[in-house]
């Protein structure tokens, strides 16, 4: 019986795989494998549907493979991470942005992708960013940009007239803020809540053209102090926009996701300083808290400092992206799952549904979709722009200038907290030197 | 008539190990082994091995994966002597538990004296003051949230509507009103609970006492000083130390509301411990275990000392 039943066997998998090799079936799994897979962004629907439909897809075309997703908020999942990572247990892939590669690397909880993943179908540049000891350890998938979003009717009603550069002067942008405040509008909506980063937009962008890449790459390094007179600069006008009114009284409190329906819909404010990922909530179905289907959004730039090393420059970062754990005992299909978020065909899915710019390679030439007109804005908005890459919590690497960073210069200085010489010597006793 | 009770043959082991008990049987150790070890296991696991690894991971620098390294005292001295954030978390945590503890127990026996001295609306009140009690943190503290807003709470709409929009303020942003604002949000969810208990002790109070010193003409004050407060003596210090230790271990409420901010004016040790452990760019957690360690200490101090400076030290008759 045992012989007939390794013949039954020998004959069914010869069957097979003439079957597979002819293109009839798709390729099996020896056995049943489960990946799972821990991801970030439960609440933007567009990217849940973009990574369910690539786990479907990997199944159908590996029968025995399944993947298990598991959705989490960033706090959550990061938490749920280090102590299942600790334990030696954890997901096969888990999301993770570039701020957490240097420990995670050095950890050894992650493992290299050069060999394992299609990198022809990542922007090179994208790949760099994911890079440390000549290494790459993550896919990157989500390109952040920092926009300054605007109400255009509201502009309208305040008389003011975007410049056709997209770029207010710094003395133009201080007066936009005062009239708007004047006229009982909201000037900024912003909301550091939930976030240690979002109340820092505006001081890190005017940071950046004042010093210029190299000397922004330093500052945040704790190579450069704080107490550089091009840094109080920045810090003195960022005080005059604060005391001007600039930002919500609850801007403290106020949550990421809350900051999106205060500036489109209750009570409305000029502008919105914020990533990119702005779609992700904001092209969600009104009644999910997405904008109103008519909402006149416009696009400009940070505005430019006096003195600057780069008024063109801004600030881009990878944010969504999946790694490989180390102790995985399914590389091979786990990086298989990775390449089937990054086809060709997802990608134009992601343009189409996510509306951000992606870390993969599309091959479509424009965009469609309802919100077509907004991706081309955002292009058309950063003609000639040169990018620094990397957000300041992505460079930090200190954790008690991180905390600093989330407190005082997210928080504190923007709530009208803080002096300037109060913040620089927080700053410098967290970070400079470290 | 009812049966007589055969007290003449004392209990005798039966066969298969059972005991007799005053019902009629006792279980043997295999069953009370078998009906034990769940509650044990989950205690060693979750509660005993904990503590243990925590104390170890104190004296060490846990690397990833668990690789340790050990540094003795280090971690302990660099938090009393380096560590300014610690010294503001403890500040804040002390202020919290001190004016949080007092106002807590006696605000709960305020309640609980108008509840028992019988106040118009008195089954209505009972229910919406222990109400805040059944909800969970997470909703009490996101109502917070919106009720200390500036533009639309509250607390803001009050004040201007009275007259005094001078006071307005935004209350968890404001560094010198955070931690009082999110103490009142704890305070209003627990007084309840203190509420019931005194309210509980009160009717266990023996009426005669009571009645008499109504007849010896004892005004109300006297026979709360003098009498009901005394006979409340076990129930206050239980409360007393039981509050303090949840103040002393404050974290979620905080975490909802400000996450210790504004510029760490409501960092409490709880908080400081979490960001240590998760949000500092390390997987170390011999730190944040050691100030872990070290708050333990403290609390267990704290109610030793407690329990004897408070205990009674004459027992009251009646």
């Amino acid at each position: 019986m045992g012989l007939a039943f390794t013949i039954r066997r020998a004959c069914f998998g010869a069957c097979v795989g003439v079957l597979a090799g002819g293109g009839l079936v798709p390729p099996a799994h020896a056995e049943d494998v489960t990946i799972t897979v821990w991801s970030h962004e439960a609440d933007e629907p567009a990217k849940v549907v973009f990574r369910n439909k690539a786990a479907h897809d990997l199944e159908q075309a590996h029968p025995g493979l399944h993947v298990k997703l598991t959705w989490y908020e960033k706090d959550g999942l990061y938490t749920a991470l280090r102590t299942a990572l600790a334990a030696g247990r954890g997901p096969d892939v888990f999301y993770l942005e570039p701020d957490q590669l240097h420990q995670y690397v050095s950890a050894h909880y992650i493992m290299p992708l050069d060999d394992l993943v299609n990198w022809n179908a990542i922007y090179p540049w994208a790949r760099e960013v994911w890079q440390e000891n000549g290494k790459t350890w993550g896919i990157p998938q989500e390109v952040n940009l920092n926009v300054m979003f605007y109400n255009k009717d509201w502009m309208k009603k305040l008389g003011v007239s975007v410049p056709a550069d997209g770029q207010f002067s710094q003395s133009a942008f201080l007066d936009l803020v005062k009239k708007a405040r004047a006229a009982g509008m909201a000037p900024i909506s912003q909301g550091v809540g939930d976030r240690p980063y979002p109340g820092a937009y505006i001081l890190g962008e005017a940071l950046l053209h004042k010093l210029g890449k190299d000397d922004y790459a330093k500052l945040w390094t704790g190579k450069l102090s704080f107490q550089d007179p091009r840094v109080v600069a920045a810090l003195t006008w960022v005080k005059q926009l604060v005391d001007a009114g600039a930002y919500p009284k609850d801007f403290s409190t106020m949550k990421l996701g809350e900051s999106f329906y205060y500036f489109y819909s209750k009570p409305g404010a000029a502008l919105f300083p914020m990533g990119s990922f702005y779609s992700g909530r904001a092209f969600a179905p009104p009644d999910k808290g997405g904008q109103p289907a008519d909402f006149p959004l416009g696009i400009m730039l940070f505005p430019a400092m006096d003195g600057a090393a780069c008024n063109r420059c801004e600030t881009s970062g990878i944010g969504s992206s999946f790694v490989i754990n180390a102790a995985t005992k399914h590389p091979k299909e786990a990086a298989e799952f990775l390449d089937a978020m990054s086809t060709p065909q997802m990608t134009d899915m992601w343009i189409d549904t996510v509306y951000e710019p992606a870390a993969m390679k599309t091959t479509t030439q424009g965009f469609s979709g309802p919100h077509a007109d907004y991706l081309n804005a955002l292009m058309a908005s950063q003609k000639g722009v040169e990018y620094f890459t990397g957000m300041p919590l992505d460079i930090m690497q200190n954790g008690q200038c991180k905390d600093a960073f989330g407190q005082v210069l997210n928080s504190a200085f923007p709530a009208g907290l803080l002096t300037v010489d109060r913040a620089v010597t927080m700053m410098n006793a967290a970070c400079f030197g470290h | 008539m009812p049966p007589a009770l055969d007290t003449s043959h004392p209990a005798r082991p039966r066969p298969g190990g059972r005991q007799p008990t005053s019902d009629g049987w006792r279980p043997s150790l295999a069953t009370l082994a078998v009906l034990l070890a769940p509650a044990i296991v989950m205690y060693l696991g979750f509660t005993a091995w904990p503590v243990v690894r925590t104390f170890y991971n104190s004296v060490h620098l846990v690397g990833p994966g668990g690789d340790t390294e050990f540094v003795g005292l280090r971690n302990f001295s660099d938090v009393l002597t380096a560590d300014p954030n610690f010294w503001t978390a403890v500040r804040n945590t002390a202020i919290f538990t001190v004016v949080g503890t007092t106002i807590d127990v006696f605000g709960g026996l305020l309640l609980a004296l108008c509840l028992f001295t019988r106040v118009p609306f008195v089954r209505s009140l009972r229910v919406i003051w222990f109400l805040p009690v059944l909800m969970s943190y997470v909703v009490v503290g996101v109502i917070w949230v919106w009720i200390y807003d500036y533009d639309w709470g509250v607390v803001n709409l009050v004040l201007r509507a009275i007259g005094l929009g001078s006071l307005e303020t935004a209350w968890l942003s404001n560094p010198s009103t955070a931690l009082w604002a999110v103490m009142g949000t704890h305070l209003w969810k627990w007084l309840g609970f203190n509420m019931i208990v005194f309210l509980a002790a009160l009717h266990a109070l023996p009426s005669e006492v009571l009645g008499a010193a109504e007849l010896d003409n004892c005004g109300w004050l006297a026979k709360l000083v003098y009498i009901i407060i005394p006979m409340l003596r076990p129930t206050l210090v239980n409360l007393t130390v039981l509050s303090f230790v949840g103040k002393m271990m404050i974290f979620d409420l905080v975490w909802i509301m400000t996450q210790g901010g504004p510029l760490w004016a409501t960092e409490t040790v709880s908080t400081y411990v979490y960001k240590r452990a998760f949000d500092w760019n390390t997987f170390d957690l011999g730190y944040p275990s050691a100030i872990a360690v070290l708050w333990f200490l403290i609390i267990i101090a704290f109610v030793v000392a407690m329990s004897l400076l408070l205990r009674q030290r004459d027992r009251l008759e009646f």
